[in-house]
């Protein structure tokens, strides 16, 4: 069984002139472990879409189903990475980090335990007690990425998690996103970003889901073969990438 | 970050602030030797509706000339105190003391110094106008000063290279600047205006026995007299007026302030929808569609006048500034002469009065002070106890927030000092007693400010934060307490500080109440106020109340708010 499943995904918006389509007939399965990206132009629905498998947001028509089972409401086995941080500017980094651990309902004493091992995971140390406004946009993020992980999701979800950063610190935080990825002690195996960036997907992704726009299809399905980790200088990267943009530009 | 003053600078600053202000007081009662209130007349009044439209042209000249006086004034202030730090470090405090004053204790001061100088009914209106005049004047000089110290230095530097000073750099870059925030804070004047217009004509009808004609006197009169039906058609004419200006004056007016927005400054203020006519909307669309053919004409012309004209092309002639400087140099000596003889005979006043024998009711004043302080409390918890649930409610529920908005726009610009005859008579007929009647009206003055700022802070929770607590599956309950409360803690802040603003002078109103020949009051300071104003006329009275009065709202101010202030926009402020 996948772990999900989209079927016949259709979501509308109301518009002056009656409902804007965004996402159109968008079906797709990803199976246990994968690494999938979503790429495609602004405006194709992406983020959309990320909103509906987290239960944010309801499709206008279609299903979509996590481990078989139809998602109603929230989807409390994902956790959402925003591009824009979304932390609590009036919480501290591990206050911000216990949020969702705290919606669960988890102990005071256990939560702090998982909040000071993700802390450590990120590369937190020492920031506990500041707070969103004191840190930099790449520590802001790792806190977005901690206190996703504290939940220990099964499916994390993450929208345009290094758009935001300066070219440097997003190279440095998908390097160490690829490594939590890999590390085995992690509960996380199943990770879907939505990116405009296509060598981010490139570098990082198993599969890669290339999205038409207005409204959202779904144009492509292709595997990354590329052995890791990936070097952008080699012959197959940019061959990838080219494929991938010249996807993107036929249907623009 | 500005740096933050110290506790003992704050406590001179208010000790500094409370010597001015009783020079100041002390500067009316100087000039009152000649006027008593007892042989004040006033024309007859009569309660009926041949006469509504005259009362109803008598406020409105009234509110205009408080007006224009007071977008005059604030050009000017404005302008001189954004000339530099030496003006700026003297006139923007003055203007905080100003703000933080409840101009509504100051009206008979007002009364009896204006009537000195011109008697009767003359004399009234002056200082009607001059009460309204103080109720709009201040924010709107701020908003020229912010207008002028936030223009971007490229401006500046761009003009002066080209070599223009002088008038030619007031018409093309200050003047301009100022429009947009002049014209947003003069509809938050006029709104102000209205309330403290009708709040005088109560005092002038009630305790001071002056008719001046006008709706607030028509209302007070209705009420007294118990016509019902007149005093639904005088309210119902106000809301007409109201309407009326947002639709001819204002509406054209903020739209053609646009023009004049630097593109980079994006605009923090809400700009105002016109949320009356949504509500008249929703009452019928009839109703709406005859409103828009009625003001369509009129204004469509101001519209067009508006248009056509090209921001601020005036006669550059140098005859003309000869003149000018001529009659600056004039001016300004006339100013200074009057402020230094007003100062000394304040002073002397001031000792005068301080050096008669102090009455026992002096005694008093603390307790009364604590009476007046928990009525204010009263009323602040009644209005926060509405006003939180109603912005959470309409944090949950956009669709909430947006049928509370127009509603709540058009209830509060009624001013609440129209409703006041309603309600006191109503309250002493149920309750028999002013208690309840004196925090009801504080209410009326306290709560939309809270509320109309709890529903602004509501309107920028950013999406992220929402989506994020919903993402992580935040209980309902989770939800207020680490997003939604803390969000809405700075305009929950702001809201209070104007709201306390507002009961302060409601208060005043509140605590003494005169209908049909009967005095209603209860234990307070306002009461103590009235009372030594209307009653003994004990100038030594009259200055302690208000003074000690000032000094609690001075203390609160620095002690109380000014922290909270701080605290709020230091942690809770939205900008990650």
């Amino acid at each position: 069984m996948p772990l999900l499943e989209l079927k016949h995904i259709s979501r509308s918006f109301p518009h002056a002139k009656g409902t804007l389509p965004v996402i159109e007939d968008l079906s797709f399965t990803v199976e246990e472990g994968e690494f999938v990206a979503v790429v495609g132009p602004s405006g194709c629905g992406k983020s959309t879409m990320l909103r509906i498998i987290n239960g944010l947001m309801e499709p206008t028509s279609g299903q979509v189903l996590y481990k078989g089972k139809q998602v109603d409401g929230i989807n409390l086995e994902c956790a959402l990475v925003f591009q824009s941080f979304a932390l609590m500017p009036w919480l501290s980094v591990k206050a911000n980090i216990e949020l969702g651990l705290e919606a669960r309902g988890v102990a005071p004493n256990e939560r702090e335990k998982r909040a000071s091992v993700y802390i450590d995971k990120v590369g937190l140390d020492g920031f506990e007690e500041a707070y969103p406004r004191e840190l930099s946009g790449g520590m802001k993020q790792r806190v977005g990425l901690a206190r996703a992980l504290a939940v220990e999701p099964q499916l994390l979800l993450m929208d345009e998690p290094f758009s935001a950063l300066d070219a440097l610190t997003a190279i440095t935080l998908r390097e160490e996103l690829l490594d939590l990825w890999q590390d085995k002690t992690m509960p996380v195996h199943n990770i879907i970003m939505v990116t405009h960036i296509i060598e981010e997907a490139v570098e990082l992704a198993d599969r890669i889901l290339v999205l038409s726009t207005g409204p959202g299809r779904l144009v492509a399905d292709l595997k990354v073969e590329l052995p890791r980790p990936r070097d952008r200088r080699k012959e197959g990267f940019n061959a990838l990438t080219d494929k991938v943009f010249s996807l993107i530009e036929e249907r623009a | 970050m500005a740096t933050r003053p110290t506790n003992a600078k704050r406590a001179t600053g208010v000790l500094i602030a409370l010597l001015i202000i009783a020079i100041v007081l002390a500067m009316f009662f100087a000039y009152r030797r000649s006027a008593g209130l007892g042989h004040l007349h006033g024309p007859r009044l009569h309660v009926s509706l041949s006469h509504l439209p005259y009362y109803a042209f008598c406020s409105f000249m009234r509110m205009t000339a408080a007006y224009v006086l007071a977008l005059i004034f604030s050009i000017v202030y404005g302008l001189l105190a954004a000339k530099g730090r030496a003006w700026e470090r003297v006139m923007l405090p003055a203007i905080d003391i100003a703000q933080s004053v409840p101009v509504v204790g100051f009206f008979p001061a007002a009364i009896y110094f204006f009537v000195s100088l011109a008697h009767g009914r003359f004399g009234v209106e002056m200082a009607a106008v001059f009460l309204i005049f103080t109720s709009q004047a201040w924010n709107m000089a701020l908003g020229v000063f912010e207008s002028v110290k936030t223009l971007p230095n490229d401006s500046i530097e761009a003009l002066e290279a080209f070599g223009a000073t002088g008038w030619l750099r007031l018409k093309r870059l200050l003047l301009p600047a100022c429009v947009p925030k002049l014209v947003y804070n003069s509809i938050l004047s006029w709104v102000a205006g209205w309330y403290y217009l009708i709040a005088c004509e109560i005092i002038a009808v009630g305790p001071a026995h002056y008719e001046l004609p006008g709706l607030g006197s028509y209302l007070m009169k209705a009420a007294d007299k118990g016509r019902t039906g007149e005093l639904i058609t005088g309210l119902l004419a106000l809301l007409a007026i109201i309407i009326l200006m947002d639709g001819i004056v204002w509406q054209p007016l903020s739209e053609w302030a646009e023009k004049f927005r630097y593109e980079f400054a994006a605009s923090s203020e809400p700009m105002r929808a016109l949320g009356m006519l949504a509500v008249l909307g929703s009452v019928g669309p009839t109703v709406l569609k005859i409103f828009r053919n009625l003001t369509r004409p009129v204004a469509g012309t101001i519209h067009r006048a508006l248009a056509s004209t090209p921001p601020f092309e005036a006669a550059h002639h140098p005859a003309l500034q000869r003149a000018w400087r001529i009659v600056r140099i004039g001016l300004i000596a006339t100013l200074l002469f009057i402020v230094t003889k007003g100062l000394l005979d304040g002073t002397i006043a001031l000792l005068r009065t301080l050096r008669q024998p102090w009455p026992s009711a002096v005694r008093q004043i603390p307790a009364a002070t604590g009476a007046s302080l928990l009525r204010m409390l009263a009323a602040y918890a009644i209005s926060l106890a509405w006003t939180i649930p109603c912005a959470i409610a309409a944090s949950e529920s956009p669709r909430f927030a947006r049928r509370l908005a127009p509603l709540a726009e058009i209830v509060g610009s009624m001013p609440a000092t129209a409703l006041f005859p309603l309600i006191v008579i109503f309250v002493i007929k149920v309750t028999g007693g002013m208690n309840l009647a004196s925090i009801l009206l504080i209410l009326t003055g306290m709560q939309w400010y809270v509320l109309f700022n709890l529903l602004a802070g509501i309107s920028q929770v950013p999406a992220d934060l929402k989506e994020a607590v919903r993402s992580f599956g935040l209980s309902r309950f989770a939800t207020w307490r680490k997003l939604t409360l803390p969000a809405i803690l700075p305009s929950l802040i702001t809201g209070s500080i104007t709201a306390w603003g507002g009961g302060w002078n409601a208060l005043i109103l509140s605590e003494y109440f005169v209908y049909r020949s009967t005095t209603y009051k209860v234990f307070g300071l306002g009461a103590m106020l009235d009372d030594a104003t209307y009653q003994t006329g004990n100038g030594l009275m009259i200055l302690l109340t208000l003074l000690s009065m000032v000094f609690v709202v001075l203390v609160l101010n620095r002690l109380v708010w000014r922290r909270l202030y701080d605290i709020a926009t230091d942690r809770y402020r939205i900008d990650y």
